[in-house]
């Protein structure tokens, strides 16, 4: 749906030019959540903002829809690509002097006066985002929770296939931020939409993105499901990004002395259930510590156990737990 | 007290006051909003960038601005005879009066206008609008409020270079406080002239303010 092939982008500046995006190739799913997380000044927000072309790449191509590269396309071409992809901001870019409705009819605005139909769909996107009552209010009557459900419906008024938000949430407090997500999962469901989300923050990731990409000075370090990220994370910026949430589990191994007997695990929700462990222990005898469990944000477990016993009984028990449909990596 | 008041006299002042103020702020509104426009459109980073244009509007800004007005009047005089056909009375005063204050106000939009620009170009491009959409229907909008001071404070300031006029043959409050009060030392024609180019003032000041309050949304 969205392919960037060697994508570098370069940016003049007073020390000299300062490469933000090195050679970025990345595919992204139709129908997706898809994160990308990195630390400040990896590149993110650029690399986002030239996928709608409000940056344009010095050196490869972004693919989207039928266009082979968007880039080419001319000014008049590039508005109506726009149309179908949508965008919605760290700080919300309301107009102040507008009211929640006019703010969330501007796309239209733009372009055409609003017709009967326009007014019909812009109160169903009211209703959608849970703004009801608000139509006359100004943004600096808003909440900042507010705020971004008019961004949102503003993105959605002209019927986008892409949503790209840019640290959606990073303006708002704990509480707001998994409402908010929780109304772009929603909405991303019942439109059929991909959604492309920037953050720094991996609770953000945690929540909701189905596919990250993680990012650092200019390059992707990794790229995966939520699963392998968090499973089986390739680098150390994504451990340590996972260690903000608790789920570095290289954190708990490298306190460790011997590290011989020690396993990963991943199953499913339905093995939760099932006082797994307990069983595996009673049928091959063997001691298991659990040192570390927790759940993945696509609600798999995931576990890390020290098992102690001779060789042939911790090979076995390996293989029981595998048959079991566990996933099991050795540290 | 007010024992050398003539009262046609004033009347006649307080007129060509009015008459030059309000008609050079009217120009001054549309050159200015016009070439603040340029100067925010071009300047860096902004729809439309183009250092050239930028930098020679810049530079003839900067100019117009650093000439202390009586001297701009006095440049312009050849100017002033092609285009009013005289250099005396409050006609001759306005195109001293516009092309001083011009530049003034040009800059003053400008920096309202850059103060959000740079997020709501970002929005209006991200939503597929025009350069021409994106200043009519967001970034003017949005900054009204800015203009609209902005103005105001150009007025004033125009109504404060119209008695420097006046005092150099333009008419109006200001020659008349000076050809009484200074040269004839009738001290109380120059008051009162005080008082009504404060009143003119106090005038406008409240005009904006009962304006602003009306389409600020707080
Ligand atoms: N318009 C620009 N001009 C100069 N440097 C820029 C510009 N935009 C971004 N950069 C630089 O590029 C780097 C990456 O920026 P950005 O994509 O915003 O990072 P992130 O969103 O990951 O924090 C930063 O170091 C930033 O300073
Ligand atoms: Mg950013």
């Amino acid at each position: 749906m969205i392919t960037l092939t060697d994508i570098s982008k370069t940016f003049k500046t007073k020390q000299g030019t300062f490469n933000a995006l090195k050679n970025i190739s990345l595919s992204i799913e139709e129908n997706t959540i898809h994160g990308i997380i990195g630390p400040s000044g990896a590149g993110k927000s650029t690399l986002i903002r030239v996928i709608n072309q409000l940056e344009k790449q010095d050196t490869g191509t972004v693919g989207v829809f039928e266009y082979t590269d968007v880039k080419k396309l001319n000014k008049e071409s590039t508005r109506m690509y726009r149309k179908r992809v949508s965008m919605i901001f760290q700080n919300f870019n309301l107009l102040e002097q507008k009211t929640v409705f006019q703010n969330i009819g501007l796309p239209i605005i733009l372009h055409q006066r609003l017709k009967e139909t326009d007014i019909t769909l812009i109160r169903e996107l009211i209703t959608l985002v849970g703004l009801n009552g608000y139509e006359n209010s100004y943004p600096n009557e808003l909440s900042g929770g507010q705020k971004q459900r008019v961004g949102i419906a503003r993105a959605l008024v002209s019927k986008p296939e892409i949503l790209l938000c840019d640290e959606p949430t990073s303006a708002l407090d704990t509480q707001t931020i998994k409402t908010v997500l929780e109304l772009i999962k929603t909405i991303k469901e019942k439109l059929n939409l991909t959604v492309v989300i920037v953050t720094h923050d991996m609770n953000v990731i945690k929540e909701i993105c189905e596919e990250v990409t993680v990012m650092n000075e200019g390059e992707i370090v990794e790229s995966d499901n939520i699963d392998n990220i968090i499973f089986n994370p390739q680098s150390p910026v994504t451990s340590g990004l996972l260690g903000t949430i608790g789920l570095d589990i290289k954190q708990f191994i490298s306190k460790k002395v011997t590290k011989e007997n020690m396993f990963v695990l991943l199953f499913d929700k339905s093995i939760i259930n099932q006082s797994l462990i307990s069983r595996v222990v009673q049928i091959h005898s063997v001691n298991i510590n659990i040192l570390y469990a927790n759940i993945t944000p696509n609600n798999k477990g995931i576990m890390l156990i020290e098992i102690n016993g001779n060789q042939s009984k911790i090979q076995s028990t390996i293989k029981e737990l595998i048959n079991r449909g566990v996933e099991v990596k050795h540290v | 007290m007010f024992s050398n008041i003539d009262n046609e006299a004033f009347i006649k002042a307080f007129q060509e006051t009015i008459f030059m103020s309000f008609v050079s702020t009217l120009f001054v509104f549309i050159f200015g909003l016009l070439l603040g426009i340029t100067l925010f459109a071009t300047g860096k980073q902004s729809i439309n960038q183009n250092k050239i244009i930028y930098q020679i509007s810049s530079i003839i800004t900067n100019i117009l601005r650093s000439i202390p007005f009586l001297i701009l009047i006095v440049l312009l005089v050849p100017f002033t005879k092609l285009i009013v056909g005289t250099i005396l009375g409050a006609k001759a005063a306005l195109p001293a009066l516009i092309i001083g204050a011009t530049p003034y106000y040009a800059r003053l939009v400008e920096l309202t206008l850059n103060e959000k620009g740079k997020y709501l170009i970002e929005t209006g491009q991200a939503f597929g609008a025009s350069n021409y959409k994106i200043i009519t229907k967001i970034i003017i909008p949005e900054s009204l409020i800015g203009i609209i001071r902005g103005i105001t404070v150009t007025a004033i300031m125009i109504v404060g270079y119209t008695s420097i006029a006046g005092a150099i043959g333009a008419g109006g409050l200001g020659n008349l406080a000076y050809l009484y009060g200074f040269t004839r030392n009738q001290i109380d024609v120059t008051i009162l002239a005080t008082l009504l180019i404060i009143g003119i003032i106090l005038f406008i000041q409240l005009i904006s303010d009962i304006l602003i309050k009306k389409i600020q949304k707080t």
